[in-house]
């Protein structure tokens, strides 16, 4: 429910977590460990923490952002490796708050399809992680998008979907990929959808299922919550003799969800169905973010009021289904004046990963302005995901992640160059085997070169 | 917030009465014609009269007696050379779903033009987008799939109403489906075609037999037409095939993978006909063989999901290419199945423009090349005297994802304003 509150607890425990797992480290040598120092110069850096500023200079110590600051004010410390990004401008790791990737990978053909479980509707068991498959071209092309954060979910088929993973993408493994000290939200959706299992006189065939799915499953897990809360006191008293209860895999994530500790990311387009996340929040206290919210404009005072944020899915056309045909451009702007917070997702695959910088721009051609556009894709969208401690700003202490652009940031025209997480180039364009995953082609890299033989050269 | 759905107050008496304005000026500062004497990028005035355009005047002096208009850009209306807005609605409901017959895989005497819903919201959509005339063809599913035709789009605040009103050609091509959806389609029924095999099989079939039903027809017109029992049987599914080998009608092969455009070509090659291919995704690997086919191309949309595996190998590139190798080619939005319904071709070129097909290139590409290509270049594509007035009006740069559409006109009709402050 509300998106700021719960912040300073989230970071106090990935503090924790990063004792014991910060040597999950990336796949490629640039080992975190060494501390190595980068100078990337010249370039004009929206740190979205405060203002851009042209000629800026981001150092890097290891894995974390050390400094951002303007020259000469800030000294190039001897001894650091030194990029010159003259002329170019740098923005944050993009964090995707609703992604497929890796659960969807491509090819979409049914050997690849993991991420719907249609055999029932409440799934909280099931955990995106045991799916994501880190070799999917897609991961590598929302890499060439600028792309570094993201919250891979299953998809919304079911009325609670599992459980999502908040991931860097790098690694060959989902361990290398997870960020650690994370577990993740909780999926869920309502609308049509979840509806599917109407059409086999199966339940639900209707909203109020939907909904009533969601609150049996609730109240269930907030009697395991009483439970295992009873136990643990037994326990905390001296008392020797008392009984375990069982473990439920399906309500412990819940149970995380009624703490506070996982955020419910919410599947819902029509307004009535948002109001519906938002009661059910409010019953059960949790924390929540909109997904998609189609009409979420429609409903802007309210989600206001009840300090929902909102992640949307911006599509070129409204319609493919009845729920999303009042989806308007102008959606992101009306809701930043509302006073609600927006981040801007791909929902990959309905939007390429490499096109979340264009569809941030059509927020701007629906009113929204860049400063919110860019806030939106970084630091709203890690808010939204609890990670703002690490990731969306560049400041001292946080993930040297971040974006390195041939110009504006919202210009069709504009190219992603360099791609960095953590301290490590993972996408450079300037090497033809990623270039070819920005553009495609990347499984015929060998006959392309053949191609460019043409005044195509100089038109890149 | 809604796109505005009514006539701005300025507008209602001489645009929704009826009894439009009849002579309009389009003032651009940077005018691009696609055509004519007019140096494009620079300052120019479209004068429009009774719908057509009369002349571009040099500069940004108006003549008396024209209604004034004027933007920061100004374009011929767009062209999306191949797409299913119109006959395949934005609820995506069976009620809305027009565009694929799957009763039979060869459905060559259907007509898009009998589907053509004319208030279909995404028409009036696209239209808000400055896409002015469109080529709407049957979908993905057969191998002979139907004729598709070419319309004027209707805006929000536009006067036409029927198919016959908005028709540029009622029937404007033939298309064949080829690839995975015919096999995906009829495969999953056991019926055929469930391979590629098949799916040229058939189209072989509908050519072969439509050859042998025009020679039986030239025989009997040749002949003392005695003996009627000897007349041939009319079949529409034969006339239409027909049309295309005597070269009435284009032939336009939807296929993805290079082996799937090299099976178009060869039937091409087969029947003597001159072949569209439409998506051509792999048409890049293969400009070759393209370009000696004498082939245009309506290149897929360069955001074209790279999902499946006859789409694998997308590039962004395509358009680009395409064009080095002196392909006609033009862009096209193309069939979506789920969300978006429609992709928006103004959105497409600006990822081909910033891909290397750059900025006059792509705008030929949707505007007289593909008019070209669809043979209305004596009516559209261009802003050059005795031209349709179907003009596009843009507070910046039309590729900019950033820029508004801030007036589009179609007939000399303003079909859309942008709400003030846009």
């Amino acid at each position: 429910m509300r998106i700021l509150q719960f912040a300073s607890s989230a970071a106090a425990a990935i503090a924790l977590f990063q004792l014991s797992f910060s040597q999950t480290s990336g796949p490629t040598p640039a080992s975190p460990g060494t501390q190595e120092l980068l100078v990337v110069r010249g370039a004009k850096i929206y740190p979205v923490s405060g203002p851009a500023i042209e000629r800026e200079v981001l150092i890097v110590r290891g894995t974390k952002i050390e400094t951002v600051g303007a020259e000469p004010k800030v000294a190039i410390p001897k001894g650091a490796r030194v990029v010159d990004a003259s002329g170019k401008v740098i923005i944050p790791g993009i964090v995707d708050t609703h992604s497929h990737i890796g659960i969807f990978p491509r090819p979409s053909v049914p050997a690849n399809e993991d991420g719907n479980e249609g055999t029932g509707p409440i799934q909280p068991g099931l955990r995106a992680l045991d799916a994501i498959y880190p070799a999917d071209p897609g991961i590598r092309m929302a890499l060439s998008g600028g792309v570094t954060t993201a919250n891979i979910m299953p998809g919304s088929g079911n009325v609670i979907g599992g459980q999502t993973a908040y991931v860097k993408l790098r690694g060959r493994t989902i361990d290398e990929m997870l960020i650690p000290g994370t577990i993740g939200g909780l999926k869920m959706a309502n609308g049509e959808n979840p509806k599917h299992y109407g059409r086999e006189n199966q339940a639900p065939m209707t909203r109020m299922e939907v909904a009533a799915l969601a609150r049996k499953e609730f109240t269930k897990a907030q009697e395991y919550k009483r439970k295992w809360d009873e136990y643990n006191k037994k326990v905390a008293a001296g008392d020797k003799d008392a009984k375990v209860p069982d473990r439920d895999l399906d309500l412990e994530p819940l149970v995380e969800v009624l703490e506070g500790k996982r955020i419910v990311q919410h599947h819902t387009h029509r307004a009535d169905d948002i109001m519906t996340v938002v009661r059910l929040s409010e019953e059960f206290h949790f924390k929540v973010v909109i997904h998609h919210g189609s009409e979420s404009y429609l409903v802007a005072d309210e989600l206001a009021k009840h300090k929902v944020p909102v992640t949307l899915t911006i599509v070129d056309a409204p319609g493919g289904k009845l729920e999303a045909t009042q989806a308007e451009l102008e959606a992101a702007a009306i809701l930043e004046k509302a006073g609600v917070k927006v981040a801007i997702n791909t929902d990959d695959f309905i939007n390429s990963s490499r096109f979340l910088l264009r569809e941030a721009a059509l927020t701007i051609r629906g009113g929204l302005s860049q400063t919110v556009a860019l806030e939106a894709l970084t630091r709203n969208a890690a808010e939204m995901l609890d990670l703002q401690n690490r990731v969306g700003t560049l400041e001292p202490g946080k993930d040297a992640d971040f974006v390195v652009l041939s110009g504006d940031p919202f210009s069709v025209y504009t190219k992603v160059l360099e791609t960095w997480i953590e301290g490590e180039k993972l996408f450079d364009r300037s090497r033809p085997e990623d270039l070819r995953y920005a553009t495609g082609g990347f499984q015929v890299a060998n006959r392309y070169p053949k191609l460019l033989q043409s005044s195509m050269a100089g038109a890149r | 917030m809604k796109r505005a759905r009514i006539c701005a107050p300025l507008f209602i008496f001489a645009v929704c009465s009826g009894a439009f304005s009849q002579k309009i000026a389009v003032a651009g500062d940077k005018l691009y014609s696609a055509g004519g004497d007019h140096q494009d990028g620079k300052p120019g005035v479209v004068l429009i009269e009774n719908g057509k355009i009369v002349g571009i005047a040099e500069g940004n002096k108006i003549p008396d007696g024209y209604q004034r208009m004027q933007a920061a850009y100004v374009t011929p209306g767009l062209i999306d050379a191949k797409t299913t807005a119109g006959i395949s609605g934005e609820y995506n409901i069976p009620a809305d779903q027009d565009q694929d017959e799957e009763t039979d895989p060869n459905t060559a005497d259907v007509r898009a033009f009998d589907s053509f819903n004319p208030t279909e919201r995404l028409v009036e959509y696209i239209n808000t987008y400055g896409i002015t005339t469109i080529q709407v063809a049957p979908g993905l599913a057969n191998p002979v799939a139907g004729q598709a035709a070419i319309f004027k789009t209707r805006g929000p605040s536009s006067s036409l109403m029927t198919a016959e009103e908005m028709a540029v050609k009622p029937v404007s091509a033939l298309v064949f489906d080829l690839g995975e959806f015919p096999k995906q389609v009829y495969g999953k029924r056991n019926k055929p075609p469930e391979t590629r095999m098949m799916t040229a099989e058939i189209i072989r079939k509908a050519l072969v037999d439509a050859g042998t039903s025009q020679r039986k027809w030239e025989e009997w017109n040749k002949s003392d037409k005695k003996d009627s029992s000897k007349q041939p049987a009319s079949d529409l599914k034969l006339e239409s095939v027909s049309r295309v080998l005597r070269g009435e009608l284009p032939a336009i092969f939807n296929a993805y993978r290079e082996d799937d455009i090299a099976t178009a070509l060869r039937l091409a090659r087969e029947f003597k006909l001159k072949p569209v291919i439409s998506s051509a995704t792999e048409g890049y690997l293969m400009r070759d063989t393209l370009k000696s086919s004498g082939a245009s191309v309506l290149a897929g949309p360069t955001l074209q999901r790279l999902d499946g595996f006859e789409t694998m190998n997308a590039t962004l590139e395509n358009a680009a290419l395409l064009a080095d190798a002196g392909i006609p080619f033009a862009l096209m939005t193309g069939y979506e199945s789920y969300v978006p319904k429609n992709r928006v071709l103004l959105f497409e070129a600006g990822i081909a423009a910033a891909n290397g097909l750059g900025f006059e290139r792509t705008l030929r590409a949707t505007t007289i090349d593909g008019a070209r290509i669809l043979g209305i270049a004596d009516r559209v594509g261009s802003l050059e005297k005795g031209k349709d007035a179907d003009v596009v009006l843009y507070d910046g740069d039309p590729f900019e994802y950033t820029s508004h559409v801030t007036a589009v006109l179609v007939n000399g009709r303003i079909t859309y304003q942008a709400p003030v402050g846009k």
